[in-house]
């Protein structure tokens, strides 16, 4: 390595070197002559120079260099080609590089956890759906099973517990997201903290929990200005004092796999009983096992397997239920950082589609050089010729023809290298507000990109240099333009993949942006427009529990005492609000393990009205079933679970039999997209209701925010439109088509200017002849057809192909997005109209170039 | 090229070892190398230019010698050498390797 350096210090500076070797063998010449005296034999001073320099020279070095010199310089010598292929491969990899560098810092990069492949993620399997092939979902534990795991598994090394306590007020600023784990939660993953320390086992016993909390580092330094006294400062989580006993490290954002992706503050579980001191539920919650479900974690024992530990859980739950029908089966996965294999699979298959679509850009770029670098070849025929003709050997000028290509690569790469700085970054602001974990590139990037240049170099490098320097070396001299004879060029294949590409990715931004605007048609099963949501903050230390119920009573009587209300109606969440509620329920007489998981909402008849969803069958929900134990449930619900008529039946979730009253339309008020099975309860007093009304004036949401405010003068009240929700729930796929629309752009820009290239190039080569032509008399339009007619076969082949593979790639959007249409006609016939208009203005120069042509010129022309 | 024939019955290789070794007494330039050698050797080592200096630049290229450019005995700028660590480490097992060699070689001579 060392050796390799010292060559190319003599090469970079190789004058210097020759000068000191000349003037030291002078001064030898001239010391041995005084010793010799006149006529003494000299030895040939000339030959032993040559042979000194040649120790420093590799023969393979020396020309791999002489060819880096000489393609420098052709590449200088032709700024227009170079700047072009610069930036189109530039722009690419650049691209290309960023998108690595986010998937590399959300997937690749090492969880800033000890040991992370020991760290395993626990689950209980619900049943598969009966009939579907949807896959069985998963559940967390009761924290009573996780605290008997954590006493008895031997398989674990530790166990850990979590929840997510929602964002919180933090010293009387709302939101902060805050994080609920058991006390051995950082001990267990090894985090090695910025400041003070984890939590302590002790810390978290339930019935005796001590009010500390863990601040991430994020919140540190931006809301506390990373205060160096942290350590033992108090902060006040919802009017509740809490001692900071720890700062995370920077890259460690917490196990949170959901929006927001960051925790600002973690507290002992147990401390659940301090934030939240008048619910009676938070005691069992924290120790009975019929309170589900908190995420789960393990750290793996040395020496002991996945399986091992599998089969110890199993084991293990079985015996602590002993007896109870419950023995759901359990399951450990290896993927610690996504816990929910869900969430993963989503995120790959966004992934790989936006892998594809850039490196489907890429590829456009190198056909686009390759064409371009095809072009310049033919122009250098004759320069290789001579070549050939002398000796040069083939291996030899396509070797050179490819340091060429290199040359070019490795300046695109280093574009791209310097974009990844910071493209990712400023992409993935405008996408989320939470903080990303430090986006830079960093080796394995480099690599990447080194990889990406090396490959790209190779697919449009060498082909035309195969191309190039193909025997013909008598034609070539001669300079006789050949008159175009095969039509199935190289050239040709090129312009094809280019046009393909194009329409593939102007089709897949077309569909997206299509897929919004049908979204925004869509009928979502209920009606959204101008009903508003009253959302409420209430002070969570007074109201949790049995308070709530009675709040929520009292809401609803008060409101119904207001006479000139439009129609209204409560929720646990306004429809498509980020969270999303799911429970299970089993037939009577079914045991646990035959929960099936669906989708359900708490609310009132109103609820009903407000967002005008029929009841198809049975009856709506009345006000004397508030917080009965009765249910409605969606059509799907109704004819997937009982299709000989669901009215009057009973199911039963967890350990309350509710019987089915009504059936209402479908409605997609969980999600977009396909409609779940969903049940509708009667709201009780888990949640804080929010009001749904169907106003849009002003007046009417003051009147409620009144009602509100006269039960609980400390209660914020907020008010917003339903179709925000809609609006964010569509979000995805606005910025995806954003995106899309962004890349296909591009890839109609590049294909523009490698069509505009290729015409040109086919009215250069063939000027003689079109001023033969013209001279015999042919018309505009004739010298026209004679220039493109000869790439129309490539381009109909381009089109044909980029449509069938659009059609394909579609598949996959259309199963990301909601509203996608994989054969929506308009978005292909808006493509095609594109590329024709872009392939238009492609030919127009070069086309009223030929028609110029002076025909004495053009006979002249060689 | 007569006066070069001396040096080239040299085995292989051992012109470095002789370089490395003047060198590990004083740096020294080219032709001060090649007197040392002369005299050293009574005569019987004569090595021309056109084996000294590729053999020079064979050191300089594996990071045995460092070039230096001083001012000479008769105050003429010269190139002097000075060995490197790593050269003095080369001449130790290149030492060891050419005693080996020769033991072995006048084995072959006794025995045979």
């Amino acid at each position: 390595m060392r050796k390799l350096i010292r060559r190319l210090r003599y090469l970079t500076r190789r004058r210097g070197f020759e000068a000191e070797l000349a003037e030291e063998m002078e001064f030898h010449r001239a010391l041995k002559a005084q010793e010799l005296g006149a006529g003494g034999g000299m030895g040939n001073m000339t030959l032993a120079r040559e042979e000194a320099r040649e120790v420093w020279l590799a023969p393979w070095l020396e020309s791999f260099w002489r060819d880096l010199v000489f393609g420098v310089r052709m590449l200088r010598r032709q700024p227009g080609f170079t700047l072009l292929a610069l930036l189109a491969l530039g722009s690419t990899v650049g691209i290309n590089t960023s998108l690595f560098t986010v998937f590399n810092a959300v997937a690749l990069r090492p969880w800033p956890v000890k040991d992370p492949s020991r760290v395993v993620n626990m689950f209980h399997i619900v049943a598969a759906d009966a009939g579907r092939n949807r896959p069985a979902g998963t559940a967390g534990f009761s924290i009573a099973e996780s605290r008997y795991l954590s006493e008895h598994a031997r398989t674990l090394s530790g166990v850990i517990a979590m929840r997510g306590a929602g964002p919180l007020k933090l010293d009387g600023t709302p939101v902060s997201f805050v994080f609920h784990v058991s006390g051995g939660y950082f001990s267990t993953l090894g985090v090695g903290m910025e400041r003070g320390r984890g939590f302590l086992a002790e810390e978290d016993r339930a019935g005796a929990p001590e009010a500390v909390a863990v601040i991430g580092h994020a919140l540190w330094q931006n809301r506390m200005g990373g205060d160096p006294q942290i350590i033992g400062r108090r902060i006040r989580l919802e009017n509740v004092p809490f001692t900071v006993v720890g700062v995370t490290p920077p890259d460690f954002v917490g196990t949170w796999t959901d929006k927001p992706l960051t925790t600002d503050v973690w507290i002992p579980l147990a401390s659940m009983a301090l934030l939240r001191p008048n619910d009676p539920s938070v005691m069992p919650f924290l120790t009975s096992p019929d309170y589900c479900c908190s995420q789960m974690a393990g750290r793996l024992a040395p020496g002991a397997s996945r399986q091992q530990a599998q089969a110890e859980v199993s084991l293990l739950l079985k015996q602590f239920s002993a007896g109870a029908s419950d023995s759901r089966p359990v399951l450990l996965t290896g993927t610690a950082m996504l816990a929910n294999p869900g969430f993963k699979r989503k995120a790959t298959s966004l992934l790989v589609l936006m892998f594809l679509a850039v490196t489907l850009v890429l590829l456009l770029a190198c056909a686009n050089i390759g064409n371009l670098l095809l072009a310049r070849a033919a122009a250098r025929r004759q320069e290789i010729a001579v070549r050939l003709s002398l000796g040069a050997g083939r291996m030899r000028l396509i070797r050179q023809l490819l340091v060429e290509s290199m040359t070019l690569a490795v300046t695109a790469a280093g574009f791209g290298l310097l974009t990844a700085f910071w493209l990712p970054g400023l992409v993935v602001r405008q996408l989320t507000d939470s903080v990303v974990p430090r986006l830079a590139p960093d080796w394995n990037v480099l690599f990447y990109t080194t990889a990406l240049a090396a490959l790209s170099c190779m697919a449009f490098g060498l082909a035309p240099a195969l191309h190039a320097t193909r025997g013909e070396v008598a034609g070539a001299l001669k300079n006789q333009a050949r008159l175009p004879s095969v039509r199935l060029s190289l050239r040709g294949v090129l312009l094809a993949a280019q046009v393909a590409i194009s329409v593939m990715l102007l089709a897949g931004a077309g569909l997206l942006l299509r897929g919004v605007q049908l979204a925004r048609k869509l009928d979502p099963g209920f009606d959204f427009r101008g009903v508003r949501v009253i959302s409420m903050d209430l002070p969570a230390d007074a109201y949790s529990g049995p308070r709530m119920g009675a709040f929520t009573r009292a809401l609803t009587d008060g409101l119904r005492s207001v006479a000139t209300l439009p129609p209204w109606g409560l929720a646990g969440d306004a429809p498509l609000s980020n969270g999303r509620t799911y429970t299970s329920f089993r037939m009577p007489g079914e045991e646990a393990s035959h929960d099936r998981m669906v989708a359900f909402h708490a609310v009132t008849s109103g609820y009903f009205d407000v967002l005008r969803i029929p009841v198809v069958a049975g009856r709506n929900l009345r006000s004397e079933d508030s917080g009965g134990l009765v249910t409605l449930i969606n059509e799907t619900a109704a004819k997937r679970y009982w299709p000989n008529g669901a009215v009057g039946q009973i199911l039963v979730a967890g350990t309350e039999r509710r019987e089915i009253v009504g059936v209402v339309r479908d409605a997609a008020t969980t999600s977009l997209g396909q409609v779940e099975p969903t049940l509708y309860w009667p709201i009780e007093g888990r949640w804080t209701p929010v009001v749904l009304v169907r106003s849009g004036t002003a007046a009417t949401a003051q009147k409620i925010e009144a009602v509100v405010k006269q039960i609980e003068p400390r209660a914020e009240v907020k008010t917003a439109p339903l179709e925000q929700n809609f609006e964010s729930a569509v979000q995805p796929a606005v910025i995806g088509a954003g995106i899309a629309g962004a890349l296909g752009a591009l890839a109609l820009l590049l294909a523009s200017v490698g069509m505009s290239g290729v015409f040109g190039y086919a009215v250069r080569q063939r000027t003689r002849e079109i001023g033969i032509r013209m001279a015999l008399g042919a018309q505009p339009r004739e010298v026209v057809w004679l220039v493109i007619g000869s790439s129309l076969r490539a381009l109909g082949a381009g089109l044909a192909a980029g449509v069938a593979g659009a059609v394909g790639i579609s598949r996959l959007i259309a199963h990301q997005f909601y509203g996608v249409d994989p054969l929506d006609a308009a978005a292909y016939a808006a493509v095609l109209l594109l590329l024709a208009a872009a392939a238009t203005v492609a030919t127009a120069g070069p086309a009223r170039r030929a028609t110029r042509l002076d025909a004495v010129a053009a006979l002249r022309w060689d | 090229m007569g006066e070069t024939n001396r040096s080239q019955e040299l085995l292989p290789g051992t012109l470095d070892l002789l370089i490395l070794k003047v060198l590990a007494r004083a740096p020294m330039h080219g032709y001060g190398i090649a007197q040392r050698l002369k005299e050293n050797s009574d005569e019987v080592l004569q090595v021309g230019e056109s084996s000294l200096y590729p053999a020079l630049q064979r050191l300089l290229l594996n990071g045995w010698v460092n070039a230096e450019w001083g001012a000479s005995e008769n105050n003429r700028r010269a190139r002097y050498y000075t060995l490197t660590a790593a050269g003095r480490k080369q001449l130790t097992s290149e030492r060891e390797d050419f005693d080996r060699m020769i033991a072995a070689i006048q084995k072959v001579l006794q025995t045979a």
